[in-house]
């Protein structure tokens, strides 16, 4: 049997016959992939269905990731730990027919509670080959707050149920009593207990898919295929990283606050490139947090490896070979590497901040390969109470979308944080769905960070509330830290809440909980997309065409680009010429 | 409409692919011929009036004939933007729905991830005050005066076409209504959702809409246009196109709804597959069409072809759509579930210096073509592979017609593949070839795997001028062991523009749980919707009608629906407990599990309507007299080399077993060791693998 998650690069992939790697490569990654497709069209929850906030992986025997899914980056670095857990606790007695039930960070591999692992290992031949493994963000798991994903929770006990890896089936036999349990301790069992379903339909259809392989290679040959998958991914990503140039790149990025004590969080990373290694360090990052904002290091591995990944050639196979290139380091009792029983249920911005922090980095080693920062991860609306019907509802909203431009494009509008791959809420569906009622969702005028490439526009989500009186919990940041800009960049604009009530306009905190009330009118603005490069040195037709898009006033365009735009529409160069002189004197 | 042929007369099948344009008559007698030219792009209408004009000189058509066209004109004007100057009303605060997307990347860790730039312009996308609310109910009326005010605008902005989709207008369609009465007082070609696609979800609502808009003038212009071509060259008044969904509609129509046919190309194919499978009672069939750019790989099941209502056109290649969005433009009509990927003749093959062999996407084409062509080409191909492997004749094909130089072939397969890889030419040859088996076995698991189903409970129907090399691998790395090549394979998809039937198809969103279901409201939405099907579908037709309903069901929460048949001649009232039943047995197929104790929702019910064909079946029939010849062909490591017989399809008749070539002007069809092949009644070649 292959894989004790340490073989290192001694294997080589020209070991197995090239055709046969490019085929199982395509054929393992076509059962994560249908697992995923399985969840996505049969979840009941707008979280997994709509936002697709779930993944999915198949991990060999020694707890390596070989295939993932279409997923969400920031779980996937986490899928070792949460087998490799199960692995030292059950190995000797796992038997066909069971299923893992899982979500406790501390000591489980989890990274908070909303986010249920469904691990299912697959047998043959008596033996255990591989595990199908998938994790979802489930819309409600009780605790302090509907959603399960407060701020201001200080220890884990507020968060929630907390799940260590049980057996949800124990030789193909369901346990009902866990589910029983969870539905128990959950707002919206329906919903739970229905993403379930469709998590346990995944690892089924994932078991069905490998055995297939296994049937065409052998058990033998397919550990073997997988090895030299994970050898090709290592050897890609060292093959790259030995390109870059060596040397200690230093970058600080800022959480706002925890919501509970003043003051910013500071996440330090060291990225220290040292021939085909990278090496990073968070020496530095604040001390761990009362508030919900704590990242188990779990989760804190998963956002350095999908931060690196991102500036590696994206051919790549997706495995996990490629982490056995790059080494954490996490001070311990950290906000990125917290103690029992620090609360996380809101981790999910420090996993984006630690993300911003080590591509800030390697954007020094490699500055074509990272584009300037953006809105800092979705923003997470929850609120929970009652509907005009007065029946009980959990509404998540997820919204994402404003990117930071590159050398050579503008930051894409509606385009997620790389780290959180998910979609949108649609407007039809959510009104049809919650007590809400959309007054906008588009662009906002005059918000791009302005650049050469000028970033994405903050994207604004507007609504009424109709619900019964109750809370609504923010999830954001980057109002006290906007988005910063690489090469000469501006940065983007900073987030905003703001409640209208009766009239009276008043704003709320970014990050935590405050009241809603029947006819309220939420309103959140993300923060922008950061800018690249001088904005003086930004085609003035570029500027005219946003101009007439509505994106920039004129009066922008004469600020922040030196353009004048004349009477007729139309740009006028003299003017614009004499204007950029002004503002940029000959260096 | 034209009067209606009492008797069968001449029918034309015209299929434009981007190489060759593919002309298949039946006469009035029944008999077949095939034409094949070359295309004509950009106008590719030319060529089919070309082949029209020589027809009728020769007294074969008339103007009784009915031409049938499968096109790209649609998919092309989007992938290469050139659609008309397109403008978008929707409701104030929702302008830029059609730009944020679905949000999501179609890929992990893509930094640098941009999609592809809205069809409209900000500037011309306007927000009206107007509001329809979720049950339907005005909140904000339209004011006319400020339609009339931004459409005098936008006239002076020279735009020329007009979607428009308000905020739940499937509801209530009154605003969009309103909007298209005034619209119809202008120039300006218009689409409103509530014609086009009356389901929620306004991103795929609106995206639909203004691709529609944005193609229309072109689309209509390029059919209109052909139509009077032919009606000038031959008198010829009936001239239909084949939709994305496998069913016809009229070229005033396509003119109207160009968005129905973005995937009227490759369609053809299936529907001939359909119809080859009716005949010869194989009723679970993949199909497989591998032309020179790609291969396209769909499900017939039950006999019955699989649709999808999830596509994005302009995506280049599609795989596994469902998952991976925000490549190209949404487009939530009925549309063959085809998966396609680029592995075609002329796909281009390199080596990895890390030790892979890439197939695709990009191609050679017919110009330069393959290197062994000896026109041109430089990069290695597919087909220069399977030149080297034995598997197309050195000396030449396509009738003789194009020379081949099996030293070139050699000669680029050393260079691009074995020598960077360390291989033996032919090593390096049977790895593009494995290479290429599996990216097609990736398209052909899309439609398959992904969707619950097993390959191995179907036959597998090989197509296309490379389909019928590959198919008995294919097949073998899939686990399937039947497979069949039709008759007439290179030509197969215009075969099926003869076979296609009139289809339309309309929907209407319900989005209620069963509970809340009155059986003859139910029963209400469907007659209301059939009878607006008749109105558009007939059009003076007096054939009668074919009417079948759908429902599009899933469990309440779910945010996917399933669609399932429903019979319309069961008892009405019943219709709700009948919905349920199917449902869970569907969804139990679909993806392992049903939750019988959980309610069901009805999200949208559908009609559709087809006008049938009077079983026109293939007439295709086998050649023979090449002479018996013999090959040298590589099977790989595992089955090393062998001598092949070089036979007619019409040898067939005496059961035969691999390895045997079966060589024809269009094709050629590997039989290899293990399988056995002969001769249908259709003339199709069966193989089964034996061993």
């Amino acid at each position: 049997m292959s894989g004790d998650g340490g073989a290192g690069a001694h294997g080589t992939p020209l070991d197995q016959d090239p055709a046969t790697l490019e085929i199982v490569r395509h054929a393992l990654g076509s059962v994560a992939d249908e697992m995923a497709l399985i969840i996505a069209r049969t979840a009941y929850s707008a979280t997994v269905r709509d936002a697709l906030d779930y993944s999915t992986g198949i991990l060999n025997a020694g707890g390596e990731l070989v295939a993932q899914g279409l997923g969400i980056a920031l779980h996937l670095g986490s899928f070792p730990s949460a087998v490799g857990r199960i692995v030292e606790t059950y190995g000797p007695t796992l038997q066909p027919g069971d299923v893992f039930i899982l979500n406790d960070p501390y000591g489980w591999g989890g990274i908070h509670l909303p986010d249920i692992y469904i691990i299912k290992p697959i047998f043959h031949g008596g033996s255990v080959l591989a595990f199908a493994a998938t994790v979802a963000h489930h819309t409600d798991v009780g605790g302090l707050i509907p959603g399960s994903n407060s701020t201001t929770t200080t220890e884990i006990f507020q968060e929630g149920i907390r799940l260590p890896g049980v057996r949800l089936y124990e030789g193909g036999r369901l346990n009902q009593a866990i589910l029983d349990i969870i539905a128990a301790n959950v707002r919206v069992p329906h919903k739970v207990l229905g993403d379930l379903r469709a998590q346990l339909a995944a690892v089924d259809a994932g078991e069905r898919g490998y055995l297939d392989l296994v049937r065409r290679y052998g058990a033998d040959g397919l550990a073997a295929l997988e090895e030299a998958l994970l050898n090709l991914a290592e050897r890609m990503a060292r093959r790259e990283i030995a390109s870059f140039p060596d040397g200690v790149y230093r970058q600080v990025a800022w959480i706002d606050n925890d919501s509970v004590d003043p003051g910013p969080v500071r996440i330090e990373v060291a990225v220290t490139i040292a021939g085909d290694t990278i090496k990073v360090d968070l020496a530095g990052t604040s001390p761990q947090v009362r508030g919900g904002i704590n990242s188990p290091l779990p989760f804190t591995k998963s956002a350095v490896y999908a931060a690196t990944r991102l500036v590696l050639d994206r051919s790549i196979p997706n495995s996990a070979g490629y982490f056995r290139a790059i080494e954490v380091v996490a001070p311990a009792a950290s906000v990125v590497n917290p103690d029992f029983p620090a609360a996380c249920g809101a981790r999910g911005i420090t996993g984006f901040r630690v993300m911003d922090a080590v591509t800030g980095a390697l954007a020094q080693a490699v500055p074509d390969r990272v584009p300037a920062d953006g809105e800092g991860g979705n923003t997470l609306v929850s609120i929970g109470a009652n509907d005009q019907a007065g029946q009980p509802f959990v509404f998540i909203e997820m919204f994402c979308g404003s990117r930071g431009a590159g050398q050579g494009y503008d930051g894409p509008a509606g385009v997620p944080h790389p780290g959180s791959n998910n979609a949108n809420l649609p407007i039809e569906i959510a009104e049809s769905t919650y007590p809400v009622s959309y007054r906008e969702y588009g662009l906002v005028q005059d918000s791009a960070g302005p650049g050469q490439w000028r970033g994405a526009p903050a994207l604004v989500r507007d609504f009424d509330y109709l619900g019964s009186d109750g809370q609504v919990q923010v999830r954001s940041d980057k109002r006290d830290h906007p988005p910063f800009g690489l090469a000469g960049g501006g940065p983007g604009r900073r987030s905003m809440t703001t409640v209208d009530h009766a009239g009276e306009i008043t704003e709320r905190p970014v990050m935590g909980p405050s009241p809603i009330l029947t006819g309220d009118r939420f309103r959140h603005e993300l923060a922008s997309g950061a800018g690249w490069g001088n904005p003086l040195a930004r085609d003035p037709e570029a500027v005219l065409r946003d101009v007439r898009n509505d994106l920039i006033s004129a009066a922008r365009a004469a600020l922040d680009y030196g353009v004048v735009i004349s009477p007729d529409g139309t740009v006028d160069a003299e003017e614009t010429t004499a204007s950029r002189a002004r503002s940029a004197p000959a260096e | 409409m034209d009067n209606l042929p009492s008797a069968p007369t001449a029918r034309i099948g015209a299929d434009i692919g981007g190489t060759f344009t593919d002309v298949a008559l039946v006469d009035g007698n029944g008999r077949l011929a095939i034409h094949k030219v070359v295309s004509t792009p950009p106008d590719f209408g030319r060529a089919v009036a070309e082949v029209v004009e020589r027809l009728q000189r020769d007294g074969a058509v008339g103007p009784e004939t009915e031409v049938i066209h499968g096109t790209t004109v649609a998919t092309n004007a989007i992938l290469e933007r050139r659609g008309a100057r397109t403008a978008l009303l929707t409701t104030d605060g929702f302008r830029d729905v059609l730009e944020l997307r679905r949000a999501r990347a179609p890929e992990l860790y893509d930094a640098r991830y941009v999609p592809p730039p809205p069809l409209v312009d900000r500037r011309w996308r306007i927000g009206l005050r107007e509001r329809i609310g979720p049950e339907g109910q005005v909140l904000v009326p339209i004011d006319e005066a400020e339609v009339r005010r931004v459409i005098a605008f936008l006239a002076a902005e020279g735009v020329e076409s007009i979607a428009v989709c308000l905020l739940h207008s499937f509801r209530n369609p009154s605003h969009e209504r309103l909007i298209g009465r005034i619209l119809e007082e202008t120039a300006a070609y218009t689409s409103l959702s509530v014609d086009l696609l009356p389901v929620i979800g306004e991103y795929e609502r609106t995206s639909t809409t203004v691709v529609n808009a944005y193609i229309g003038p072109v689309v209509s212009r390029y059919v209109l246009d052909l139509a009077a071509d032919l009606r000038r060259i031959a008198g010829i008044g009936r001239l239909q196109v084949m939709q994305s969904s496998g069913g016809l509609m009229s070229a005033a129509r396509a003119a109207r709804q160009p968005a129905q046919i973005v995937e009227s190309g490759p369609a053809g194919g299936v529907i001939a597959g359909v119809r080859l499978g009716e005949v010869s009672a194989a009723r679970d069939l993949i199909c497989l069409d591998m032309g020179g750019t790609t291969a396209k790989a769909s499900v017939i099941e039950g006999g019955v072809p699989t649709l999808t209502s999830e596509y994005e056109v302009g995506s280049g290649i599609s795989l596994s759509s469902q998952m991976s969005k925000g490549r190209g433009y949404a487009l939530k009509v009925p549309v063959l579930d085809i998966a396609e990927v680029g592995a075609g003749g002329g796909s281009i093959v390199t080596a990895d210096p890390l030790g892979t062999i890439l197939v695709g996407p990009h191609s050679a084409g017919a110009v330069p073509g393959p290197v062994c062509y000896a026109a041109g080409g430089t990069h290695a191909t597919v087909t220069d592979a399977n030149v080297v492997l034995g598997f197309v004749n050195p000396e030449a094909i396509a009738g003789g017609s194009r020379a081949i130089h099996p030293d070139l072939a050699h000669r680029a397969i050393r260079d691009d593949v074995a020598s960077p890889l360390g291989l033996s030419v032919e090593a390096a040859a049977h790895g593009v070839f494995g290479v290429a088996t599996a990216t097609m076995a990736r398209a052909v698991k899309a439609v398959t795997t992904y969707r619950g189903r097993d390959p191995r409970d179907f036959v597998l129907l090989a197509f296309g001028g490379n389909g019928p090399i590959f198919a008995a691998a294919l097949a073998e790395s899939l686990g399937m062991r039947h497979v069949r090549i039709p008759a007439a394979a290179g030509v197969f998809s215009a075969l099926g523009l003869l076979e296609a039937e009139e289809a339309w198809h309309l929907s209407q969103s319900v989005f209620a749980v069963s509970a809340a279901l009155d059986p003859d409201d139910l029963v209400r939405h469907y007659r209301v919707l059939e009878r607006r099907l008749l109105d558009e579908l007939a059009e003076g037709e007096t054939r009668a009608v074919e009417i079948t309903w759908g429902a599009d069901v899933r469990y309440a929460g779910q945010g996917y629906d399933l669609t399932i048949p429903v019979d319309r001649t069961g008892a009405p009232g019943d219709l709700v407990a009948r919905l349920r039943e199917t449902f869970h047995a569907t969804h139990a197929r679909a993806y392992g599990h049903a939750a019988e104790s959980d309610e069901i929702e009805l999200v949208n019910v559908r009609v559709t309507g087809r006008l049938p064909r009077s079983g026109a079946i293939s007439r295709a029939t086998a050649a023979s007299g090449q002479g018996a010849s013999s090959r040298s062909i590589w099977l790989g490591p595992r089955l090393g080399r062998h001598v092949a017989p070089v036979l007619d399809r019409a040898d067939l008749r005496m059961p035969v077993m691999g390895p045997v070539l079966i060589e024809e002007p269009d094709t050629t069809t590997v039989v290899p060791p293990g399988w056995s092949a002969r001769l249908d009644e259709q003339n199709t070649i069966v193989m089964e693998h034996v061993a």
